[in-house]
């Protein structure tokens, strides 16, 4: 076959020409692009001031300045008076309040009675590491001074560098604003588990995995190092305990392999594992989890405004959001749809009741198999029963409301932890007799000012002391936090304005 | 003389190739090929529609070509593919397209279809009630000659569908 150059030739040319024309208009269209989806920079010294980003993102700080909303203050020691017998002798026995909107953590952290007075920056029960997911001030500290030294010494010892309230670079890249978690132990709890990292997820998963950053199980583990003067030193280190499962059997085992105990009840002297909350942990064996709906698909719905859409940043219960929260996806009525959530709340609360109680009474009557003369022999397994149950009882209720993401787990965990109560306070009948003691009855705790009573929480001493701290050291971090140029005076005016919460002011 | 043409030839046609390797990588030519979602926010026009659709309850189910493509045939899937490839090259390139993008009445026709497939028990008793309200000419397989998101206008990708709709999406990000 003859082959016509003279014909091919300029084909060939013509054709280079026009591919190189179209290239050069894919170049163009394609900086378009990445122009477009470019995003405001904000600074690196900025990162952790959320005012900061206000200017760039107005709808998500708008929103997210509506968690000032949730201001309701609810003490569970009132509605739930048992929890001071279960917690004697640690700082939930002395405040404990349903969690408020995100505005208000590093006030409610300041404010708690458990975070006590301190008179200066070495002074308190609580140690640095209760920061941790309050405020992004915290992963800001992290990378001044280092994890571990972050981890170190006492909670009063930032009173004046952690004002921001946990906002946008707790969950944003501050180049880019992708999502990115900045404190360490999520991911290392995730590689414990065999779980993909954070980086490793899927954008769906990490609208999750941001949350999981606090809403978790976690303990402080005791690291011993060597800082940078040369001094030894003990960081108490937030740890995930993910080692064999996401489950409350599985940090139980990781606990007691590793031996930890969060404090030791003062009546009955179990050696008590305190629940953090596991929100995340018990809303992936949920429905919703399971069908691999993320936390923000609720949480954070995709809403209208004018032309343009966002996630509402206002985070609070989707039920106040039922119309682009559950809707999209439900084609039931809002009212059939609360009426179940409704139905979900009363089934866990009359097993949840159950096992406090059961809990609350085998704590008592330890205590008074003490009283008559039985061994701590005696009760190594009866210590150990109630350890069990109030572990299952406490993970199952101790988190944001797990009988809605994982109803059949939480009753499940509440059923196992009365069981485990009942054995024990079988057994403690038994013992109890063997004392000559019949007919025992726990003494009352049906009252808040009942069950502090016999868990002996000096409550006044407490107020004045932290009403005191309020008045001196707090005013003073406050105003630290402000020439330092850590917060923003306008935030501190609108903080301090918002400060006369507090279950124990309000009464 | 013919030699050297010749061997011009070859040289401008090995040119060619190369350049012509280059567009296929520029232009991202192969991510065309699959059904990642991501493929339709090569270019920044659907941005809107990409994040829109991210974040609704049909994302868990369904990705863009299983609603705009044919899902029974793969000859009439790729005659779409192919239709819907050229038109959206040809506007993009002489950016002649709306800043609100408007589907057009052959890609209605094909997500309608896939409405009624994935929803069938849904069509079919709208279909055996639609002689009780409206009962206009049958175009698309529900009696009505409706379409489905006439009602549903939120289905899935909400009432908005300009350009700067959904400022700094995150999954939009994804594939930078």
């Amino acid at each position: 076959m003859k082959i016509n150059y003279k014909v091919i030739l300029p084909v060939l040319v013509i054709a280079i020409i026009s591919i190189v024309a179209l290239t050069s208009n894919i170049k163009k269209n394609e900086d378009d692009r990445v122009e477009l989806n470019k995003t405001p920079e904000i600074s690196f010294e900025d990162r952790a001031d959320n005012e900061k980003w206000a200017r760039y993102y107005p709808r998500q700080y708008g929103s997210w300045i509506k968690t000032k909303e949730g201001d309701a203050i609810h003490d569970l020691l009132d509605t739930k008076s048992q929890l001071s017998v279960l917690f004697a002798g640690y700082g939930f026995a002395k405040d404990y309040n349903a969690p408020r909107g995100h505005f208000y953590a590093v006030q409610d952290n300041t404010n708690s009675l458990r975070t006590g007075a301190p008179k200066d920056d070495n002074t308190g029960p609580m140690p640095t590491a209760c920061w941790t997911c309050k405020s992004p001030d915290v992963p800001r500290l992290m990378e001044e001074d280092g994890e571990l030294e972050f981890f170190t010494g006492k909670w009063a010892r930032y009173g004046n560098e952690i004002k921001n309230t946990i906002g946008c670079y707790n969950c944003h890249n501050n180049e880019t604003a992708m999502l990115e978690v900045h404190v360490p132990h999520l991911d290392r709890g995730l590689i414990a588990a065999g779980l993909p990292t954070f980086a490793e997820s899927t954008h769906q998963v990490k609208r999750s995995l941001v949350c999981a950053s606090c809403h978790v199980e976690y303990y402080f583990k005791k690291e011993k190092y060597t800082d940078k003067a040369g001094k030894e030193q003990i960081a108490k280190v937030v740890t995930l305990p993910w080692k064999y499962g996401l489950t409350a059997e599985g940090a139980e085992q990781y606990y007691d392999e590793v031996g930890h105990t969060d404090f030791k009840n003062k009546i009955s002297k179990v050696p008590v594992l305190k629940t953090q909350h596991p929100g995340y942990e018990l809303f992936l064996t949920g429905i919703h989890g399971q069908k691999g709906v993320s936390c923000a698909d609720c949480h954070m719905p995709y809403t209208q405004e004018g032309s343009v859409k966002y996630s509402d940043h206002q985070l609070q219960n989707p039920l106040n959001t039922m119309d682009r929260s559950c809707m999209p996806c439900h084609r039931e009525s809002e009212e059939k749809l609360q009426d179940i959530v409704s139905q979900k709340y009363v089934r866990k609360d009359q097993l949840h009741e159950l096992a406090m109680d059961n809990l609350a009474k085998a704590h008592l009557e330890i205590a008074k198999a003490m009283e008559v003369g039985a061994t701590d022999e005696e009760l190594v397994e009866v210590r150990s029963l109630v350890r069990k149950g109030q572990w299952r009882w406490d993970y199952a209720v101790a988190s944001h409301p797990a009988f809605f993401h994982a109803p059949e787990e939480t009753l499940r965990l509440l059923s196992v932890g009365n069981d485990y109560a009942m054995q024990a306070r079988v057994l403690l009948v038994g013992i109890l007799a063997t004392k000559g003691v019949m007919n025992y009855s726990a003494p009352d705790f049906s009252t808040k000012e009942a069950a502090q009573g016999l868990a002996g929480v000096p409550l006044q001493d407490l107020i004045d002391a932290k009403l005191a701290f309020k008045n001196t050291l707090e005013k003073e971090w406050n105003k630290q936090a402000v020439q330092s140029g850590v917060w923003s005076e306008e935030m501190k005016v609108r903080v301090e304005s918002a400060d006369e919460n507090a279950s124990y002011i309000i009464n | 003389m013919i030699f050297s043409l010749k061997k011009l030839t070859i040289l401008v046609a090995l040119i060619a190739v190369v350049v012509f390797g280059y567009i296929i990588y520029a232009s991202k030519m192969p991510s065309y090929l699959s059904s990642d979602p991501k493929a339709c926010i090569n270019c920044h026009v659907m941005n809107t529609q990409y994040a829109t659709w991210q974040h609704s309850s049909h994302a868990r189910e369904a990705t863009c070509v299983e609603c705009h493509l044919p899902t029974d045939s793969f000859i009439e899937k790729y005659v779409a593919k192919s239709v819907d490839g050229w038109n959206h090259s040809v506007a993009f390139t002489m950016n002649t397209y709306d800043h609100a993008l408007k589907i057009s009445d052959y890609g209605a026709k094909r997500v309608q279809k896939n409405c009624i497939s994935c929803h069938s028990s849904i069509a079919s008793t709208v279909m055996t009630n639609a002689d009780k309200y409206h009962n206009f000419d049958d175009q698309s397989g529900v009696e009505s000659g409706r379409k489905c998101w006439e009602c549903h206008q939120s289905v899935p990708h909400g009432k908005v569908r300009g350009m700067t709709t959904t400022p700094f999406n995150l999954g939009v990000k994804e594939v930078n």
